[in-house]
């Protein structure tokens, strides 16, 4: 950001007020400093061999008081996989398959991803979301439906 | 005169009604399912308001936001699963009163207790906002920009271990913030050749994609597929005793319940703590001072009512810095402010002057939202119970296909609908490594605020780097800003060496 991302897609200075880039830099200085301390502190815990500062450690030894108020854990590729491709994959072919049925199939592809395998409740709630939502989006708000159009 | 009077109308016109009570409804609908909360139905439902008044639209989230912070109760109580985080205070004693039968019982007391602290602190919002609104008229750029830094500090701590990485989700926030068109030269700034980022990203697929997709992408994993609904049908006496609370039984506990609501308010004014801090000191004070102390945790009726009156006083506080500085002091009142810049208003003090009657109408739609959560809280108490018993399997896929719908009302947009999954993705690892969305969603809502008064000090202070010199106000702000991350700095060094000499001791005995 500091070499490319900044100067690069920042307008030049205007010759008055604060630079485009002050904020932008400054934000990026704030993010390196805290990011160069942390490393700092764990760099001399693991020299001097004692345990890594709990704010720096990725996760903390008392996991029980710090999961009460955050989310900490190990990251689960696979289960965020299963999720997040179906979602790609909807907003992809929605331009194509249209709207109907891009969130039929989606809706069935993602309760299958999260075990669901009555297949008749799986059904209902497709077509029962997919209509409640296009019927409220067309009538209710009046906004475009995204897709091809085919009702 | 005729601005109180005007405004006030407007929230008793049947739309303003129906929609308060609809947010009401939905909000404690909605806070009943564990995991979602009140800022992440307000995040959901801001597309909605897209077509609707701005009093409306306000009066709707913050209905919901009101009912969401009581329906976190129900499952406190009937599960112990806190549906939102300040109600965990709330599940150590209602649920034990479940276990005997007295779950209904526990579930009135959450909701008068929660009614109460609520019309109290919607009380004191009403008397001191304005007055408070017109003393901060007086502050220029300068002050404000102080301001703004110190706020950015406080926040960074919340839902965090770690200030370092609370910082640094702030000013990534911030970073994120300034995408789109700069103020002074017009032209595009960060857009990356995106010709969609030209006009900046929009708040509500970033606060989507942070709040709610996050939030399922992390439950789904802890979601085995094989679970369902929990079910509750067997934790209501079927005596009437057990089930109705008398007015000697609410009353018997009114210093707690005012003691919980002062605090609530407090705490909710302050930027940065939140209404879980209300809760748990609230809790803490009441059974301090309890005679009865040795009841706390095994069924105390107090315990439940200190908790929830302190929570829900902190909803309408923690619109004061809103209104009076125009700076949200928590996620949910981040939101709301988002909601207010959608439809064309910049919150802070000079509201009261460009928009009062709608600002009064505000008022008496937080009066009408408190009477209707008690409407609605006692004669709907079963059938909101019924929302623990939806099985994920079923409401996960809704909520996801809401968050996508959602995202792409805004502006009919599927690039939004990009936007949200990437910052879904995003929110993700930032709750696994413990970055604060929370921090980095108010740096995002802040950034040109901040950026804008900082152009300001810098013009008319014609470069001028002491200038924050001459005013002291500015300077009391800023020297604020540099204590509050001096001592954060030095409570976290303290807290590694205290964990580090407790290990050794511990090491010590054992080899004793």
């Amino acid at each position: 950001m500091f070499t490319w991302g900044i100067p690069t897609y920042t307008p030049a200075y205007p010759g008055y007020g604060a630079s485009p880039a002050l904020v932008s830099y400054v934000a990026v200085s704030i993010m390196l400093f805290m990011a160069c301390l942390s490393l700092v502190r764990i760099g001399v815990a693991t020299f001097l061999k004692k345990p890594i500062p709990v704010a720096e450690s990725s996760f903390p030894e008392d996991m029980e008081q710090a999961a009460a108020f955050t989310q900490l854990g190990r990251v689960n590729l696979s289960s965020l996989a299963r999720i997040m491709i179906p979602c790609v994959l909807f907003v992809v072919v929605i331009e194509y398959i249209s709207y109907v049925f891009a969130a039929f199939l989606f809706l069935m592809i993602l309760q299958y991803a999260i075990g669901n395998r009555k297949w008749i409740q799986s059904v209902v709630v497709s077509v029962a979301l997919t209509t409640v939502l296009y019927i409220v989006m067309r009538y209710g708000f009046g906004v475009p439906i995204p897709g091809p159009q085919i009702f | 005169m005729d601005m109180i009077i005007a405004g006030l109308l407007d929230s008793l016109s049947p739309a303003s009604l129906m929609f308060v009570f609809l947010g009401v409804a939905v909000g404690v609908l909605i806070g009943a399912i564990p995991g979602i909360n009140g800022p992440m139905a307000i995040a959901l439902f801001i597309p909605v308001t897209y077509y609707m008044s701005p009093l409306t639209a306000i009066g709707f989230l913050v209905g919901l936001n009101k009912g969401a912070f009581f329906g976190g109760a129900v499952s406190a109580v009937l599960l112990r699963t806190p549906g939102t985080p300040e109600a965990a205070a709330t599940s150590w004693d209602g649920y034990p009163l479940t276990l005997k039968g007295k779950g209904e019982k526990a579930l009135r007391m959450a909701l008068y207790s929660s009614v109460a602290g609520d019309f109290m602190s919607t009380l004191v919002l009403i008397l001191i906002a304005a007055p408070l609104a017109a003393v901060a008229l007086f502050m220029g750029p300068a002050e404000i920009f102080a301001l703004i830094s110190l706020a950015l500090t406080v926040i960074a701590g919340i839902g965090t271990v770690s200030i370092l990485r609370g910082l640094m989700a702030a000013s990534f926030g911030i970073l994120v913030g300034l995408v789109g068109t700069e103020p002074v030269t017009a032209l595009p700034r960060l857009t990356f050749d995106i010709y969609q980022l030209g006009g900046g990203l929009s708040l509500i697929p970033v606060a989507i994609g942070l709040l709610a997709f996050s939030e399922i992408l992390i439950q789904l994993e802890k979601f085995t597929g094989k679970g369902g609904g929990e079910h509750i049908a067997n934790v209501f006496s079927s005596k009437l005793k057990d089930r109705m609370l008398s007015f000697k039984e609410f009353f018997v506990h009114k210093k707690s319940l005012l003691r919980g609501s002062l605090i609530g308010i407090g705490v909710g004014a302050m930027p940065g703590l939140g209404a879980p801090v209300a809760s748990f000191m609230s809790y803490d004070q009441a059974m301090k001072r309890s005679k009865n102390s040795e009841e706390f945790g095994h069924g105390s009726l107090e315990g439940i009512g200190a908790s929830e009156s302190a929570n829900s006083a902190v909803v309408a506080s923690s619109m004061i810095p809103l209104f009076v500085l125009g700076i949200p002091g928590n996620l949910a009142v981040a939101m709301l402010m988002g909601a207010f810049m959608i439809h064309g208003m910049q919150p802070g003090p000079l509201m009261f002057q460009e928009n009062a009657q709608l600002m009064y109408g505000i008022y008496g739609s937080l009066i009408i939202a408190s009477l209707f959560l008690l409407l609605i809280g006692r004669f709907g108490l079963r059938l909101f119970c019924k929302a623990v018993e939806i099985p994920p399997m079923i409401l996960y896929p809704i909520v996801m296909f809401t968050c996508i719908m959602g995202a792409y009302l805004g502006q009919s947009s599927m690039f939004d609908v990009t936007v949200m999954l990437a910052f879904g993705f995003i929110g993700y690892f930032m709750r696994k490594f413990d970055y604060s969305y929370v921090a980095f969603l108010i740096g995002f809502i802040l950034a040109p605020e901040w950026e804008r008064a900082l152009q300001q000090v810098v013009i008319i202070s014609e470069h001028d780097t002491f200038m924050f010199f001459q005013r002291p106000v500015a300077m009391v702000l800023m020297a604020l800003t540099f204590f509050v991350i001096a001592r954060t700095f030095w409570i976290s060094i303290n807290a590694g060496h205290k964990k580090r000499l407790e290990a050794s001791d511990a090491g010590q005995h054992k080899s004793d």
